[in-house]
């Protein structure tokens, strides 16, 4: 009988049984996953302090001691100040004009109140360190940076025994944040959800794998299917980050119809596009992207201005549930989504997915 | 030269390091939008040497200008960079 090719450093470091790491918005589905024997981490970059302690003494309250992560989006990058309103004015008449034929067109209300984005005010240093604090303070398991280089806050962090991962989408920045001491590299292929690096996941996980030296890098982007674990330890990986294959989970705090348009999707439901913020990203197709893409469209603009120009659109189609209207990032993998499945059991298929790929290639069934 | 400018808010210190001070570097940038997604965006341009350190533990950020590679219609003509993410070109 073979050894368990799924018992990995990364389950010995986190005291897991399986390396699954579910992304996930939503506390349910990390209170099912680690309950499962995964490991979860709660996205808080639009959270409030308060917020995030409360989600992180809810959290502790259904999964004891056993270990989690939050994860924050430290800015690498922040441009001078720049005033909401004086940009929205920057945006060109002809851009409104094709916003509000489209809305006429085709019968988009406005939305219901204040639109979160204008609200948001946008993220900053200071932002970030307030976030940053809570983790330490309440001394979270494990705190993922979802894209700036998290260095300065390791020795903290360390004193507290939590754990830092980074997420990197080139070779070099796991490089930097390898040597700088974090405790895993999360390499993230351009297969994922959002707007990611410009690498393949096949091309960038064996390329972290290649400099982070004692680091376990964990593949990152496109990942819905054992088949998709298997493949990500046979290039060097010590386990998997999982995002879109939860979106559509019982457990998920979605909306139903974006749960259904989900499971409806292939590739072909998706598009990469820059017209809800101005950078590329792989969402569902929805009116908004079927008119940017027709001739005659006017050009995207930039960040943040055509992030500004959608926000009353996206904001819309969510308070009136228009299912024409509605979009959500996902990833490559999307068509690996077929049906509702609680959490645990997507857990489980994955598992028996890997373990069927490994006792096809080698013959033997692994303990 | 250093300066200490705190008020209620985290407090922050300015500074300038002469070795960084006209040196070419990359920047892998971005952060969070709106769309609780994180962005990517890749800067080149030239650092002044000026510095912003934000709280304790300091978060080191430094000042790039003349930039020559920045997002496409990017409208300011800097950009404040996280010490980790930045790459010199020049040493």
């Amino acid at each position: 009988m073979a050894k368990n090719p799924l018992h990995t450093p990364l389950c010995d470091m986190l005291g897991i049984e399986f390396p699954i790491i579910a992304f996930t918005h939503c506390k349910d589905v990390v209170n099912a996953v680690v309950n499962a024997g995964g490991f979860a981490v709660l996205g808080e970059a639009m959270h409030t302090p308060d917020e995030i302690a409360a989600d992180i003494k809810w959290i502790r309250s259904r999964v004891g001691d056993k270990p989690f992560g939050i994860d924050l989006v430290l800015p690498a990058s922040v441009p001078p100040t720049g005033d909401l309103d004086e940009l929205r004015k920057k945006i060109p008449e002809s851009h409104w004009n094709f916003w509000l034929d489209m809305k006429k067109r085709h019968n988009i209300p406005d939305p219901r109140g204040q639109v979160a984005l204008h609200q948001w005010g946008g993220l900053n240093q200071e932002i970030a360190r307030k976030q940053l604090d809570v983790l330490l303070e309440e001394r979270v398991p494990v705190i993922c940076s979802g894209l700036g280089n998290p260095a300065f806050i390791l020795k903290t962090a360390h004193e507290r025994g939590i754990k830092v991962f980074g997420l990197v989408g080139k070779a070099r920045q796991a490089k930097k944040e390898a040597e700088a001491g974090v405790d895993a590299i999360i390499a993230q292929g351009i297969d994922a959800a959002g707007h990611t690096g410009p690498v393949g996941t096949f091309s960038i996980v064996p390329e972290c794998v290649a400099v982070a030296g004692d680091t376990p890098v964990i593949a990152a982007g496109g990942v819905t299917t054992g088949q998709h674990l298997a493949a990500a330890l046979c290039l060097g990986a010590v386990g998997v980050w999982t995002g879109t294959l939860w979106l559509a989970s019982r457990e998920s705090d979605n909306d139903m119809i974006i749960k259904e348009k989900l499971i409806a999707a292939t590739a072909d439901d998706t598009v990469y596009s820059d017209c809800i913020s101005g950078f590329p990203m792989r969402i569902l197709k929805c009116t908004w992207t079927d008119e940017w893409a027709k001739d005659g469209a006017p050009k995207v603009l930039p960040a943040p201005y055509q992030m500004l120009l959608s926000s009353d659109y996206i904001q819309a189609a969510n308070d009136h549930r228009r299912p024409d209207l509605m979009t959500e990032a996902a990833g490559q993998g999307v068509r690996f989504i077929t049906a509702m499945k609680p959490a645990r059991q997507i857990v489980f298929d994955m598992v028996a997915e890997a373990l069927g790929v490994f006792e096809d290639l080698t013959g033997v069934a692994p303990e | 030269m250093e300066q200490s400018v705190s008020d209620d808010r985290l407090p922050t210190r300015q500074g300038f390091d002469p070795t960084m001070a006209g040196k070419r570097a990359e920047c892998d940038g971005g952060g969070p939008t709106a769309a609780r997604y994180a962005v990517r965006e890749d800067f080149a341009g030239r650092l002044t040497g000026e510095y912003i350190d934000h709280g304790d533990p300091p978060w080191r950020w430094y000042l790039m200008t003349d930039l020559d590679r920045k997002p496409d219609g990017y409208p300011w003509e800097s950009v404040w960079c996280e010490a980790g993410n930045v790459f010199l070109i020049e040493k």
